[in-house]
């Protein structure tokens, strides 16, 4: 009778996509963009007020969130792969 | 005026509903509510120039706080009026809810400068006030002065008070909150920015105003501190790049705070706080015959939707 094992980390899938069919962030990847953005706006803002208001701000994070990952996974520089491994490295803390 | 606190207070709220309320209570009204007491009467207050002509108001604090002005928008008195509006429009529990919540969190917070709020109106036209730190929109001074005096006060303290607040409740912050508590209270709401957004804009839309606030606060304070030339905005007897920093009560020491006939500061802290468990109180007796006029409306709408059908 064959052993029963668990499954290989790297069959582990990546989360599923949400009820558009698009990306979920997780883990390091999330901080990631969320930073980019805070940073970015942050500087900008130091130098440029008019960044500074509540329609840029919030605007702001809300095309950082889906259109930075979007275009990152167009060029090739990610890809649900990243997904998969912060979902595996969350599991394990 | 306060600045980021008002960003922060929202999460803030919604951390800490009565447990028979959450994931029943709208995030938006919160927010709306918060944001409804500036929105009326800020963009008056800072004013605005069009081919070297100045609109705004000639007295600033006294128009956003004072009465005669737009101090009633700081009033509960006139949140409670606006939340029947909804309430009797909508029958919507959720929303109603959460708007007087929001908006008794902003007028609550802006009693802490030297102009404060008409916290008693209409009546008592007297202000409550603190004095915690400087009201300091001017006309000459703009938004940039007002942004430089709080930023240099125990404003600065205020804003990371409620920063903390809301770090000590990070799990409102999170997806899971956000899925299991925010959206079953707004689901309409969110289902419709759903037409456009994916669940990452989605969960990125409901953390944007702690972001935005936490950027601006960050933002005005390294400008205030680092970058500003005081000479630029008045005397102020510094010489140096930056405005100093002075956390002593009133302050900044550098700027004159602005102020309004009021009552004895002593009296702020007690009259905010009484009247705030007098809201809880309301609210929570209201919370089950609100639920049923709410059910019942729902019933009627699905009634007659379905006869619409057939």
């Amino acid at each position: 009778m064959p052993a029963l094992t668990s499954a290989d980390v790297s069959e582990v899938s990546a989360p599923l996509p949400d009820f558009r069919g698009s990306r979920r962030l997780v883990g390091k990847e999330e901080w990631f963009w969320y930073l980019a953005a805070a940073i970015s706006y942050i500087v900008l803002g130091i130098w440029h007020k008019w960044l500074l208001n509540w329609f840029v701000g919030p605007a702001w994070l809300v095309v950082f969130i889906v259109v930075g990952p979007w275009l990152t996974d167009r060029i090739g520089l990610t890809s649900r792969g990243i997904s998969a491994a912060a979902d595996v490295e969350e599991a394990g803390q | 005026m306060s600045w980021a606190a008002h960003q922060f207070e929202i999460y803030a709220v919604q951390a800490h509903l009565p447990k028979k309320m959450r994931g029943k209570v709208s995030f938006w009204a919160i927010f709306l509510g918060d944001f409804t007491p500036d929105f009326l009467s800020k963009f008056w207050v800072y004013g605005f120039t069009i081919n070297g002509t100045r609109y705004g108001s000639e007295v600033p604090h006294q128009w956003h706080r004072g009465f005669p002005g737009m101090g009633f928008t700081h009033t509960l008195f006139f949140g409670a009026i606006l939340t029947l509006l909804i309430w009797s429009w909508k029958k919507n529990r959720a929303f109603t809810i959460g708007y007087i919540l929001g908006y008794a969190a902003h007028a609550l917070t802006d009693i802490n400068d030297s102009v404060g709020v008409l916290l008693l109106f209409p009546l008592l036209t007297l202000n409550f006030t603190s004095n915690t730190w400087a009201y300091a929109a001017t006309i000459d001074g703009g938004k940039y002065l007002d942004a430089a005096a709080y930023y240099s006060s125990l404003g600065l303290v205020m804003d990371v008070l409620w920063l903390v607040v809301v770090l000590f409740s990070w799990r409102v912050l999170t997806r899971d909150h956000w899925r299991t508590q925010v959206v079953p209270a707004d689901a309409r709401i969110w289902a419709w920015f759903g037409r456009w957004l994916p669940e990452r804009g989605l969960i990125a839309l409901y953390r944007a105003t702690f972001f935005y606030g936490l950027c601006r606060m960050i933002s005005w304070s390294a400008w205030a501190r680092l970058f500003a030339d005081p000479e630029k905005y008045g005397e102020f007897g510094v010489t140096s790049r930056g405005f100093p920093m002075d956390l002593s009560w009133t302050g900044p020491y550098w700027l004159e705070a602005r102020s309004l006939p009021s009552v004895n500061p002593w009296l702020a802290y007690p009259v905010a706080l009484t009247l705030l468990a007098t809201l809880y109180i309301v609210i929570s007796k209201l919370w089950e015959p609100m639920g049923r006029k709410d059910a019942a409306r729902r019933a009627l709408n699905a009634k007659e939707s379905a006869s619409t059908d057939a």
